[in-house]
Order: structure tokens, then C-alpha cells, then sequence
């Protein structure tokens, strides 16, 4: 299988800032690769450069086996000529222009004939639900049906890869896991190739193949969202991707860490290192008098503070190696004062890289 | 091998971007920095002042201006001193009044604050000269009538032409000094009356420091204006031997010889002084302490000034009596007359003054002149700009900043200075375009472009960017990006530009006076001519045709900009 899309060395400078500082990765065919990150980590910078919005410093971007740009051979193929299709965080639905028009523009550049500029409008509009409204003026849409014309406007000259800008970042909450939903399946139905830009850890894994995260203009982590949840490389993602206690300890064998207090956990991922990360959703609350799975990781605690969020309750349990947040499902509730035993398999327990 | 293959597919795309850019920015750098070059050449001529290139040079004309025209610099000091302290008490009480009190009725009378500019000090000069003028002045005519000896006011005077200008001039004051109050966060009021702050001694301790920089700002950007002012002292002055530096440049072209090389000399001087204040002023400005002028605008809250509220309303309607409805009023009346008199017993009502300034051939066709220029220049000159203006504001094109700092130096330039390098520019530059209209075109498109790019900028900085990007991604090619996308969105900014330079170019006096040939007449300078020549009654009617003009144009724009803003939103 040949790679859509190829990024190696990536650098991108703004003056003596470094937005993107040496970034190399392979998309493959109908791969859905989501760059994630907080802001001013260069994820954006990274999909303009591949767009060809954005000037690279140096470095080689390829799209279909073919140099877009080359910082040794000066290729630098201007953004029109790239063949790629893009959506933007602002939707960008040229507000002079109909619904119809918006969807229409890459096709009339492509110089289709009327026929099939109406097909191709028609279907794109009709996989967004928005071709009942294909003669309304693109100033009269809301932020949901304006992310849909941009969506449509995207697709209908059938690009082979798609970018996305953090397309969902100006929509509500309910709206958005809504579109979420949509934006999957229509990439499963389409055969195309995406590279998604998002600072939203839960989007990122909900929607992606494969997952990056990115931090400072650099690459913390590759991999797909199960990976990237369960087993994060290093602090950095374990503390960006879901949430995770940490504890400090040392290393001690394959397999061993010693917390700071002389507690003894088992844990996977070999090597050296000073912290292990613990999601707090994998942590069991055993009350008194009950048995922990065996051969899982023990700890003593008291819960020192509860909070009822509905869909889940946090505890905050106090331990002899610091205070751990759990999330457990809102059934049996412990009061605050409980003492309980904290339960997590060494599975969950990984050991976090320098 | 395919490296090669991509590289052709990109360099076969004939790059218009490129070519037309460099184009319009070469033809820009031609017309704003070749006169000023000629210029500072003859300034320093000190041998035939005609000679071209001069064959002595020196600095001896600009140690002249010490000497033989130490009154003319003694003239212009006191009448800008003069016109600035009075448009600086007039801003600052209309200002507070308009943003600080709840005087009825603010949001129209802070509109027709804008009017006097519109009106132009050369119409506004006329006027009070019509009103306050000695002997046959209306108020002087009334005076006498009520049985008054000699002149109760003369506008032929120092004062009287620092009145003309603070009116028709002034009105800056009052925008810059009304922004700085609303720019002000009431919180930082209301604070100190929360902590128990009289409403005197917060005006006192808060308001009047929070304003001071924004007043002080107004008074050094007014007085760099009114230095380089020209129409009211050509009108008034002239006739009454009072000299100031722009019409001591415009007298010495008029000697037989020319004395170019003074001219050059005092223009420069005149540039060098009102570049160094505004540069000043911009650097003040730019300095954290300024804040309240810049940032986003609060509706302050309006103090409840009581019974007291009427005498307010009264002071902005004296305003626009005064700058407004009585010269227009004074204009128009005799304009209806064969000899411009109060006393109605003695008025003698005609339309006469209206066919003579329509069929006297010379009169007609410099009207006729002005509306082709002011359409030519308008409508190929919008585009350039807009051109220009994508290029400084959305291209990746290194040296942008270079080309803005370009398009906007004629701004720097007072115009009379800018008209004089033109003119003796194209004198000596062997393109034979002197004395036609394609040179005063050329002269308008130069002077009308800070216009016409600030009204264009304030539209490309609102279009997100991401609306262009798409068009790219989606496979546009510049040309196309800029037809089906850029430009029809920068179309309210488009026609708003069109005309203001309309406008301008209809009303430009400035340039004009140099570059008019005896077979290219405009209208402006023609006013000036035959109000030194004929009788004021024609001048008045010549005067009123190109105020009706202006009008109309501005009624348009109004009506097309709330059009467009609501359409955007």
C-alpha cells in the first residue's frame, strides 16, 4: 500500500519562533489520522503546510507519491495545484454565494460541464442533508448548516485527501458530537484519505484511525486512540490525552516500580523511569470487608472528597503515596471518611518514559 | 524526475500575480517619489531658477525664507496658533457635550458634525466672505443699516482667516477628541464614584487625565494641519495682503520669472516641519499611555445635565449655524441676486448668476472636466488601489510594508507641495502631458491614494482569510481567486472608495492650482479665479453647483454604506 501522504523533517519558522520543529509521518489510503494538541503546538501549521498555505522552512511534504514540496529541490507546489480539498475552522462559505454556488466552486474550476456540476452538487449536498436548501444564500445558513455546505463544498470534486481544520471547534456540544458522528460515517462511505487538526483529546480518539499528539512544534506520540489512551508514552500525553494520576517513584526491574512511600507496583513498559500514569477510570474503590481482584495493584486509601457529575462520580481518595482521583460509575456511592482499598491491574499501570 | 515533472506543471502557470503587482507597484513608486526628487533638486537650485538640471546648487533659498519672508513665517505661526486653539475648544466642548451629556437628538447631530468638512474651506472661505467681508458684508450691511459707523467685523484679517479654517478645517479635532472619550471604560468612572467620589471631582481627578493625552494629540495634529493649510488663505488672505507660506509657494510660481527654487524651498520646509509633528505625533501615540485613544469603542455614561441640557443642544446648533447654515444660507442668497445685498428693498432676484455659470463656456467645461476626472480617477483608480491594497495587507510578498509606506506618503505631503513637485516634475520630464487633463489625472490618482487605501483596508481586514485560502484549495488560480471571491466581497469597500475619491477629486484645489492648464480648467481653482475677477454673485452660484455636486455623491455613499452594512450582517 502506497502512502498518501508523506511528511518528513517538517520544519516550519516564523522569524525566530518555531512553529513546527521536525516533523516526519506516513498517512495511508483511506487512513483517518487525527493531529492533536493544545495550542501553538503547530498542528494547524503542519495541515497549512501540507495544503500549501503555509511556507516550510525545510523538510519534504509528498501527496500521492508526488514532491509537493522539497527544501533541497526547491518543489514547492502552490495550494490550487495540490489537489487536496480542505476544511476550515471558520467554515470559510463565501457568504456572496449560494448554497449551491459554495459547492459548485471546485467543480467550475475543474471546468465540468452544467450536467455535471448539478450531479455532483446534488450528491455531496444530499450527503449532508442540506440540499433542500441549495438556493439559499450562504449569509442566511447557522453555524450547523454552514459547517455542513463547507463539508459538502469539500467533497464534491471528489478529492482523494482531505483536510480538516478543527471543523467542529465553532459548534455547540450537543451539535458536535452530533456532526462527530456524521463526519465518521461519511468517511467510511467516501474512499478518502483525512488529516484531522483538534485540540479535543475525546474528538481525537473518537473519530481517528490513528492519532498524533503533538506538543511545542514536535511529535510526543504516534498511534492509534486505543494506544494513545492506554498506553501513553510519556507524561505529556498521559496528562493531555484523558485524565491520569501520576505517581513518582523509581523503576526498580522489568516490571517493578517503587513509589516514593516504599509502595511496590507491578507495571508494564520496561526500561528506566521515575513516574508511572494511572487512568483514573481503571481504578476500582473496594470498600471494607470486600475482596480486590487478585493479582492486581493495591493501595489503602480514604475518600476524602466526593463529586457527583452525573454521568460519573469523582472521588478524591487520600493514599500514603499521594491523593488519587477515581471515576467510577454513579452506583454505589462511598461517603466521604470511607476507608477503601484502590484496586488497578498492572496492565493499567504504565510506566511513563523520561 | 518527477521533481522535474511538478516543477514544470508550476512554472507553466504564467504568473500573473507577480507581473501585475510589480507592475502597479513600480507605476506607484514613479508617481510618488519622482516629483519629490525634482523637488528637493530645484530647492537647492540657486542659479537660473528655470534651468533644468540646475547648473549651481546651494542653500541659499532656504536661508532666504529667514530673511526676506520672516513675516510670512511670522503669519503662519499666528494664524495656525490661532485656528488651532479655536478648533480645539470647539472639538473638545462639542465632543464632551455629543459623548458625555444627554443632550437630545446626539446621534444626528453627531452626523451633521461631519458636514463643515464636507463643505470644503475654500466654499466655507467664500461664504464669510460673503457674510463678514468689510463694506459689503452682510453683517457689515445690517450694522450699517442699523446705524453702526465702519465695519463691526472684517474676515479679511489674521483672525478672520483663522476662523475660516478652524471651521471648515477643525472638524478633525472634534473626531479625534470625541473618540478618546468614548474609547474611555466607564467602569474606571464609575469606580471612583463607588468609592465615594463627587461627580466634580471625578470629572477632575479621573476624566480630565484619562482625555488630556487624547485632546493634547488633537491639538498637535490640527496645528501640523493648519500649517499647511491653503484654500482659506488663498481666498481671504490674498486679497487682504496676508501672506502665509502655502500662498507665499503659490504667489512665487506667479512671478515673472517663476521663482521655482523658492518655492521648492518653502514647500519643503513646510513638508519637513508637518512630517516631523505628525511622525511626533505618531509616536506619542504608539506609546502605552495613549491607550484611551486606541481599543474598542464603550458607550460611555451620559452625565444628567438637567435644565442645563437645552443650552448644550443650543451651542451644537450655533456650531451648525454657523459652519453650515448660514454660509450656505449667505452663498445661496446671492447667488439669487445681481448684486449681493441684505437690504431686501434693494434685492434684485434672479437666476441669471445659474445660466452664466452653466453656459459661460470656460465655467462649463471646467465643471464638465471635474466630473470626467473625478469619474475617470474613481473608477481605474479603485482597482489599482484595491490591487495595492491585497498585496500590503494578504500577500506572502516581502517589502510589503515598503509598498505601504508608498502608497500612503503622499498623505505626508500637503497637497499645495505635492501640486508645485508635480508640476515642476512634469515640466522637465520629456512626456508632453503638461497643461492636459491626463496630468491632473496622474495628480489625483497620486494624492487620492491614502483615501482610497484606508477605505479599502478597513474592508480587506474584515474578509477572513480563510475565504480566500478555500478558493486556493479548492483549485482557483490567483486571477480567479481574486474575480469570484476577493473582490466581490470587497465591493461595499469598492464603491464607499469610489466616492470619497469622487469627491474629492471634484472639490481638489490644492494640485489643481498648479497643474490646470488654459485648455484643462477644473472647477476648484476656477471658483478661486472668479472670485478674484468677477462678481462674488457668480462665484457664490459656481460655488454651490460644485457643493450640490459633492452633496449628492455623499447621499449616495450614505445610503450605499448602510446598504452594504446590512447586508454583511
Amino acid at each position: 500500500m502506497k502512502d498518501r501522504i508523506q511528511v518528513k523533517d517538517l520544519v516550519v519558522r516564523y522569524g525566530e519562533a518555531i512553529a513546527v520543529n521536525g516533523v516526519s509521518f506516513d498517512v495511508g489510503r483511506g487512513e483517518h489520522l487525527t493531529l492533536l494538541g493544545p495550542s501553538g503546538c503547530g498542528k494547524t501549521t503542519t495541515l497549512r503546510a501540507i495544503a500549501g498555505l503555509e511556507q516550510p522552512t525545510s523538510g519534504r511534504i509528498a501527496i500521492e507519491g508526488r514532491p509537493v514540496y522539497d527544501s533541497r529541490t526547491g518543489v514547492n507546489v502552490s495550494a490550487e495545484t495540490r489537489g487536496v480539498s480542505m476544511v476550515f475552522q471558520s467554515y470559510a462559505v463565501w457568504p456572496h454565494m449560494t448554497v449551491f454556488d459554495n459547492v459548485a466552486y471546485g467543480l467550475r474550476v475543474r471546468k465540468q460541464s452544467a450536467a455535471d456540476i448539478k450531479a455532483n452538487v446534488e450528491r455531496a449536498l444530499d450527503l449532508v442533508q442540506m440540499r433542500p436548501l441549495a438556493d439559499r444564500a450562504a449569509s442566511k445558513l447557522s453555524g450547523g448548516q454552514q459547517q455542513r455546505v463547507a463539508l459538502a463544498r469539500a467533497i464534491a470534486f471528489s478529492p482523494t485527501v482531505v483536510l480538516f481544520d478543527e471543523p467542529l471547534s465553532n459548534l455547540d456540544a450537543k451539535l458536535r458530537a452530533e456532526m462527530r458522528v456524521e463526519l465518521r460515517e461519511l468517511q467510511r462511505r467516501l474512499d478518502i484519505t483525512s488529516v484531522y487538526v483538534t485540540h479535543d483529546q475525546e474528538e481525537a480518539l473518537a473519530i481517528s484511525d490513528r492519532v498524533i499528539v503533538m506538543n511545542v512544534g514536535v511529535i510526543e506520540q504516534i498511534g492509534t486512540p486505543e494506544e494513545i489512551y492506554n498506553r501513553p508514552r510519556n507524561r505529556f500525553v498521559a496528562d493531555f490525552v484523558g485524565s491520569a494520576n501520576l505517581l513518582k517513584g523509581q523503576a526498580t526491574g522489568p516490571g517493578f516500580f517503587k513509589t516514593a512511600d516504599g509502595t511496590m507496583l507491578r507495571t508494564i513498559g520496561g526500561g528506566a523511569g521515575s513516574e508511572v500514569a494511572v487512568r483514573t477510570a481503571y481504578i476500582d474503590l473496594v470498600p471494607p470487608g470486600m475482596d480486590a481482584t487478585s493479582g492486581d495493584n493495591r493501595l489503602k486509601g480514604t475518600v476524602r472528597q466526593r463529586m457527583f457529575h452525573g454521568d460519573f462520580v469523582q472521588y478524591l481518595v487520600e493514599c500514603p503515596c499521594g491523593r488519587l482521583i477515581v471515576r467510577r460509575p454513579p452506583t454505589n456511592l462511598l461517603d466521604e471518611g470511607t476507608e477503601v482499598t484502590l484496586s488497578f491491574s498492572p496492565e493499567h499501570t504504565v510506566l511513563l518514559q523520561g | 524526475m518527477t521533481d522535474a515533472v511538478a516543477g514544470a506543471a508550476v512554472r507553466s502557470r504564467f504568473p500573473w500575480q507577480g507581473a501585475i503587482t510589480l507592475a502597479a507597484v513600480l507605476a506607484v513608486a514613479f508617481l510618488v517619489l519622482l516629483p519629490l526628487v525634482f523637488l528637493v533638486e530645484e530647492s537647492l537650485n540657486v542659479g537660473d531658477p528655470m534651468a533644468f538640471p540646475p547648473q549651481e546648487f546651494g542653500i541659499a533659498n532656504y536661508f532666504a525664507m529667514f530673511d526676506e519672508d520672516i513675516n510670512v513665517l511670522w503669519n503662519t505661526l499666528i494664524i495656525a496658533l490661532m485656528a488651532t486653539v479655536m478648533a480645539v475648544l470647539i472639538g473638545f466642548t462639542l465632543a464632551w457635550i455629543l459623548t458625555r451629556t444627554n443632550v437630545p437628538g446626539r446621534a444626528l447631530l453627531e452626523r451633521l458634525m461631519e458636514l463643515p468638512y464636507y463643505m470644503t474651506p475654500l466654499v466655507g472661505a467664500l461664504a464669510w466672505a460673503v457674510i463678514a467681508g468689510p463694506k459689503s458684508g452682510f453683517v457689515n450691511q445690517l450694522w450699517k443699516l442699523g446705524g453702526g459707523h465702519g465695519d463691526l467685523v472684517d474676515v479679511y484679517s489674521h483672525l478672520g482667516i483663522a476662523w475660516v479654517m478652524a471651521l471648515f478645517e477643525g472638524t478633525v479635532a472634534f473626531v479625534m477628541i470625541a473618540a478618546s472619550m468614548k474609547s474611555m471604560d466607564p467602569a474606571l468612572e464609575e469606580s471612583a464614584r463607588v468609592m465615594g467620589a463627587s461627580k466634580l471631582r471625578t470629572t477632575l481627578t479621573i476624566t480630565l487625565p484619562m482625555v488630556m493625552p487624547g485632546v493634547l494629540g488633537a491639538t498637535l495634529f490640527v496645528f501640523a494641519e493648519m500649517l499647511g493649510s491653503f484654500a482659506a488663505a488663498l481666498v481671504i488672505g490674498i486679497p487682504a495682503r496676508i501672506y502665509v507660506i502655502t500662498t507665499a509657494i503659490w504667489d512665487s510660481t506667479l512671478s515673472y520669472p517663476p521663482d521655482y527654487g523658492r518655492a521648492s524651498a518653502m514647500g519643503l520646509a513646510l513638508f519637513i516641519v508637518m512630517f516631523g509633528m505628525l511622525t511626533f505625533y505618531r509616536r506619542v501615540i504608539g506609546r502605552g499611555s495613549f491607550a484611551t485613544i486606541t481599543g474598542k469603542a464603550f458607550r460611555p455614561r451620559a452625565m444628567d445635565m438637567g435644565g442645563l441640557v437645552w443650552l448644550l443642544f443650543g451651542v451644537c446648533c450655533l456650531y451648525i449655524f454657523l459652519a453650515v447654515v448660514l454660509p450656505i444660507g449667505a452663498l445661496l442668497f446671492t447667488s439669487l441676486q445681481r448684486f449681493a445685498t441684505v437690504i431686501l428693498s434693494q434685492a434684485q432676484f434672479t437666476l441669471a448668476n445659474y445660466q452664466t455659470a452653466f453656459g459661460l463656456g470656460p465655467v462649463r467645461q471646467a465643471l464638465v472636466n471635474s466630473l470626467t476626472l473625478g469619474f475617470g480617477v474613481a473608477s481605474v483608480g479603485v482597482m489599482v488601489m484595491a490591487l495595492l491594497v491585497w498585496t500590503i495587507y494578504r500577500s506572502q510578498l516581502t517589502g510589503r510594508g515598503a509598498i505601504e509606506y508608498l502608497v500612503m506618503f503622499p498623505q505626508a505631503v500637503p497637497r499645495l507641495v505635492f501640486g508645485l513637485a508635480l508640476l515642476w516634475a512634469w515640466l522637465n520630464i520629456p512626456i508632453p502631458i503638461y497643461g492636459t487633463l491626463w496630468l491632473l489625472a496622474l495628480a489625483y490618482f497620486t494624492v487620492m491614494l491614502p483615501l482610497g487605501v484606508r477605505t479599502l483596508a478597513g474592508v480587506v481586514l474584515q474578509i477572513d482569510k480563510s475565504l480566500e485560502e478555500c478558493a486556493r484549495v479548492c483549485g482557483a488560480s490567483w486571477l480567479y481567486q481574486m474575480r469570484t471571491v476577493t473582490l466581490p466581497l470587497l465591493r461595499p469597500g469598492i464603491l464607499a472608495a469610489w466616492l470619497l475619491i469622487f469627491m474629492a477629486c471634484v472639490r481638489e484645489l490644492g494640485t489643481s492650482v498648479f497643474l490646470m492648464g488654459p485648455n484643462a480648467k477644473v472647477i476648484a481653482p476656477s471658483i478661486v479665479a472668479a472670485f478674484a475677477s468677477s462678481g462674488t454673485e457668480l462665484t457664490a452660484a459656481m460655488a454651490l453647483i460644485q457643493t450640490g455636486t459633492v452633496v449628492l455623491a455623499l447621499v449616495i455613499l450614505f445610503r450605499l454604506t448602510r446598504g452594504a452594512t446590512k447586508e454583511l450582517t
